[in-house]
């Protein structure tokens, strides 16, 4: 039973044995076991397992690795990364999950300044000059449990 | 050789890493700052609870920071653990977990053993979570 939810979820399955090289388009979910070299873009979800490897740009709502990305990677959704996953590329999406002992390396736009397709918001956060004047800087740091 | 180290007379101790050259120190547990015994240096052990703007040229502590809601911090930060519930413009690095909370928002590097973003936070920057970072000669 669950195999089957499973395949529901991933309609299209790379197996372990299996290398692809080239450009991939899928609709609902893609389930990555083997070696995938190229280029994917759908409009569902990928899970790259533990022991696959993916080089190569992703563009997808969802992604969760547990294998070796390398590539950038760009997610309307969610990025999980699990414990075993190692990503080393730029990524860009509005949520993001990295469990203890996962590693990644790159550049991150999470969040509001993630704008879809079309990159960064360019907006800049307010110049510390313009959010107080610099004549007489409040500053307040206090220690944990510290008497005023 | 092996490294020296600040042995604590009695009482508990606790391992800190000093921020400046990364090497380990035993401490006691009541230590509120040290000299590291590896290059000198001043080493803050306190944790702290930012609640409004701050601006330093470094803000170097083995304990714990929490940015609070309308807390706003620019400057490098180098901390045990940090969490975000505001706004931070800096590069960080953080022994432990770096955790960005609702509607907290990170301008900068990161360099974290793991780090947690949460839905409706934001984050620009560079991250190498999970490397061992270098440590200088």
């Amino acid at each position: 039973m669950a195999d089957q939810a499973t395949n529901n979820e991933f309609p299209t399955i790379l197996g372990a044995d299996a290398v692809f090289k080239g450009e991939l388009t899928f609709d609902k979910g893609m389930r990555l076991l083997g070696k995938f070299e190229g280029q994917i873009t759908s409009e569902g979800q990928l899970m790259v397992a533990e022991g696959a490897s993916l080089n190569g740009d992703v563009k997808a709502a969802t992604i969760r690795i547990d294998g070796q990305v390398k590539g950038n990677m760009s997610a309307s959704s969610k990025v999980q990364l699990a414990a075993s996953a190692r990503l080393e590329g730029d990524l860009q999406t509005n949520r993001l999950e990295v469990a203890e002992g996962a590693v990644l390396i790159g550049r991150c736009v999470v969040g509001v300044n993630a704008k879809g397709d079309d990159g960064r918001d360019s907006k800049p956060l307010s110049r510390p000059s313009e959010a107080i004047p610099m004549s007489r800087p409040r500053t307040e740091a206090t220690p944990v449990g510290a008497k005023r | 050789m092996l490294p020296r180290t600040l042995k604590p007379r009695g009482g508990a101790a606790k391992q800190v890493i000093c921020p400046y050259c990364r090497k380990q120190s035993e401490v006691a547990q009541r230590a509120m700052s040290i000299f590291c015994p590896h290059c000198r240096k001043r080493v803050i052990l306190e944790d702290y609870k930012i609640t409004s703007y701050y601006a330093v040229r470094e803000f170097f502590t083995c304990g714990d920071v929490v940015v609070e809601k309308k807390g706003h911090v620019v400057a490098p930060i180098k901390a045990g653990n940090l969490t975000v519930k505001g706004k931070v413009q800096g590069k960080i690095s953080a022994t432990g977990t770096v955790k960005l909370a609702k509607n907290g928002t990170l301008k900068g590097d990161i360099e974290a053993a793991s780090l947690k973003i949460e839905d409706g936070a934001s984050f620009d920057g560079f991250v190498q979570i999970g490397v061992v970072p270098h440590t200088p000669e």
